[in-house]
């Protein structure tokens, strides 16, 4: 079995009985988040130009993506920023295009990401753009090294739309040691 | 050198094919027959009813793309243009990643042109266990013969580094290992089958049949889902599809109107049981949608001291079924070796990492090789396969879990997979597993193994074929249509498309799907001309 450690089933330094009210699954975390917060109607639309990220998934990947690509760093701040926006651009085109199932569970996800006391409890972090790359990698750690599926598969989803999205974009291909399409073959192709 | 585009130039020489995101009032097709679907069964059905002079409308929900649209060689459009949900879909839960095709030429259009005959011990299981009849060895065998001869199918000798890895450690090992047998006429070797050939080489059904089919009178409609279809006292009497929009997802509100003799579904294996559950198709003996294979992929990752490169070159070529029949058909879970095409972005989503670790195996990539193992899922009742269900707007969703019959496999091919990147020289290994790091030696990797957690969401899992929910059984008790894949309960219906599997193949399942379709077509081709 996996090693159990105290570290890897707590979240935020709360003990796992607290944790326990929210693994059984984000259903009921979410209503019971909902029903003590409430969320505002422009919270809960896609922002201009997105299909289905709202204000709070943007915040959440924008944080997301230099603790999970680190490459971001080697960028200067106008690059990182037209880099992280093409990543937007990738998760939201693939968000959009998952079927109703699929897309109602990473909603109710971000949903409860979205809530602030909730968020807290269960990534110790309090706003997505204060966090920091450490702070955001603790948060992916831990849902990973979790006990609880539920939170080992809002981790894997998280990691998986924010590595891929930059991975697919061409400025991606020096730091994965890709030269592109096959020169031969490319220019013959398109000459 | 510019490539041809046969679409180009063939609807300007008359070809009908319809836009359906271009419709701006219903429409009311008619036909002999109505094949919903492009891919592997919806492309031999097309090419041989057209040619026996039926009248044939092939319906697709994905877009028409093209080698004209496939010269960029670009991974981010081929996953978002081609792939059903941009390359994300998964079951329900998301433990599994599945990749399948969305666009003219379902799956085929981008796989990676592995063209096995069915193993004659999958035929014989469906004979005894499953009341098949008609496709034995010796029945099948002239219409695989007709299939590879119609694409080209022959064996690639020459692997890839990446797939000379596979190759070597079997030799080492003394493990069986064969080449791979592919669907391609005049090919490049660049590599790039997953994003739409852009030379026209993989043998496809967008670039071979369905091109024969519209020469001879078909109609195409892309980008319309088909909804539903009508039935009363035992018979299909039409079809309802919505046109959609441009980008392919959302219904535009112009619907469409198919009347038939005959109806194939040859939506795949997802698609083709959501439709008819949508349809309210009889199913008296509860067997739609059930018993649902996908071959579950598990994966180990090698950096090797060599250059691999291991997204340029044929990207299978090399096969092994050294753990697939140790037991015949059943028995403990039997699983075949082969090699994935790494590129950077579905990289990502098989390293599954992040951070530091994420930034060093992405930078590895270059020396990094990938073996894969496919697991031979639903041959005995511990392994019972998924189900697809229907989400409330309709759209298709699959549950599965894993057994421990397949846990079992599933470490046994962490090892079987470990050892053999060893015994090929590699440096360093881990298994495509949350909870896995890199090991350095066989003796170490094999103890991580042993204490790698068996769970969803720890090990990475895929999977790209899918099979069965439609199964084919004389025994309308066991199955949803017969060995010919006509329904048991709607007269003018049939099933042609990997759904009517009764297990999973034990390989990668194109020339099966395209075998049985020809056969299956061919018979029903001269029922309807009577």
């Amino acid at each position: 079995m996996r090693p159990e450690s105290a570290a890897g089933d707590s979240v935020a330094g709360l003990p796992r009985r607290d944790f326990l009210k929210v693994g059984v699954g984000f259903s009921i975390a979410l209503t019971l988040g909902t029903a003590i917060v409430g969320c505002s109607d422009s919270a809960k639309a896609p922002v201009q130009g997105f299909a289905f990220l709202h204000p709070g998934d943007v915040e959440l990947f924008s944080a997301l993506a230099p603790a999970v690509v680190l490459e971001l760093a080697n960028f200067d701040e106008a690059k990182r920023k037209l880099v992280v926006g093409d990543m937007l651009r990738v998760i939201d085109g693939t968000l959009a295009a998952m079927a109703l199932g699929s897309q109602k569970e990473v909603r109710k996800l971000l949903d409860l990401l979205a809530i602030a006391p909730l968020r807290y409890v269960l990534t110790g972090v309090g706003a997505w753009n204060e966090a920091g790359v450490e702070k955001m990698q603790a948060f992916i750690e831990r849902w990973r090294g979790s006990r609880f599926g539920t939170l080992n598969a809002g981790g894997n989803v998280l990691v998986k739309l924010s590595a891929t999205s930059f991975y697919l974009l061409p400025v991606s291909w020096p730091s994965a040691g890709y030269p592109g399409p096959l020169a031969y073959a490319f220019n013959a192709i398109n000459s | 050198m510019a490539i041809p585009d046969i679409y180009t130039e063939g609807i300007a020489s008359g070809w009908k094919v319809i836009d359906g995101a271009t419709l701006r009032a219903p429409q009311t097709l008619e036909a002999d027959v109505a094949i919903i679907g492009s891919g592997a069964g919806g492309g031999v059905a097309a090419e041989i009813l057209s040619l026996a002079g039926l009248k044939v409308v092939l319906l697709e929900e994905g877009a028409l793309r093209t080698s004209a649209s496939f010269k960029d060689m670009d991974e981010l459009r081929a996953m978002s243009q081609l792939y059903q949900e941009a390359g994300a879909r998964a079951t329900s839960d998301g433990a599994i990643a599945v990749l399948q095709g969305r666009s003219v030429g379902g799956s085929t259009t981008v796989n990676w042109t592995s063209s096995f005959r069915t193993p004659p011990l999958t035929l014989k299981h469906w004979a005894e266990q499953h009341e098949v009849v008609g496709h034995s060895v010796d029945d099948m065998k002239p219409w695989f013969e007709k299939m590879e001869q119609r694409l080209n199918v022959a064996l690639w000798e020459a692997p890839n580094a990446n797939n000379h890895v596979l190759k070597r450690g079997c030799e080492k090992l003394g493990w069986e290992a064969h080449a791979i047998p592919r669907n391609v006429k005049g090919c490049w070797n660049t590599g790039y089958c997953g994003f739409g050939c852009p030379v026209n080489a993989k043998q496809s059904m967008l670039v071979s049949t369905i091109p024969v089919a519209l020469q001879n009178g078909a109609t195409l409609v892309h980008r319309v889902r088909v909804r539903q279809l009508q039935h009363a006292n035992g018979q299909v009497s039409g079809a309802t599809g919505e046109a959609l929009r441009n980008d392919g997802l959302t219904p535009s509100g112009v619907t469409l109107t198919i009347k038939a003799r005959h109806f194939i579904a040859a939506g795949g294996a997802i698609n083709t049981p959501a439709l008819l559950l949508r349809s309210g198709a009889p199913d008296p003996h509860e067997r739609l949608g059930r018993h649902t294979l996908i071959h579950p992929v598990v994966l180990s990752l090698a950096q090797m001291p060599e250059q691999i490169d291991p997204f340029y070159g044929a990207p299978q070529s090399i096969a092994s079924d050294h753990f697939q029949w140790l037991n015949g058909a059943a028995g403990p879970m039997g699983y075949k070796l082969e090699v994935p095409p790494i590129f950077p972005g579905i990289g990502a989503g098989v390293l599954n990492t992040f951070g530091k670790a994420l930034q060093q195996e992405a930078a590895a990539l270059p020396h990094t090789s990938a073996v894969l193992a496919l697991l031979r899922d639903g041959f005995v009742e511990q392994s019972p396969g998924g189900r697809v269900r229907l989400a409330d707007d309709g759209s298709p969703m699959l549950d599965y879990d894993l057994s421990d019959y397949v846990w079992e496999g599933v470490k046994r091919a962490y090892l079987s997979m470990v050892e053999l990147q060893f015994a090929a020289g590699a440096q360093r290994v881990r298994t495509a597993h949350v909870d896995a790091s890199y090991q350095t030696s066989w003796d170490a990797a094999r103890r991580q193994i042993e204490a790698l957690p068996m769970q969803k969401f720890r090990a990475t899992l895929f999977t790209a074929h899918l099979m069965g929910g439609c199964a084919m059984s004389q025994n309308p008790k066991r199955g949803v249509v017969d060995s010919r894949g006509r329904h048991h309960q709607l007269g003018n219906l049939s099933v042609m498309d990997g759904s009517v599997f009764p297990t999973s193949i034990g390989a990668n399942p194109q020339l099966s799907i395209f075998g049985l379709t020809a056969q299956n077509a061919t018979a029903l081709g001269k029922e309807l001309r009577g």
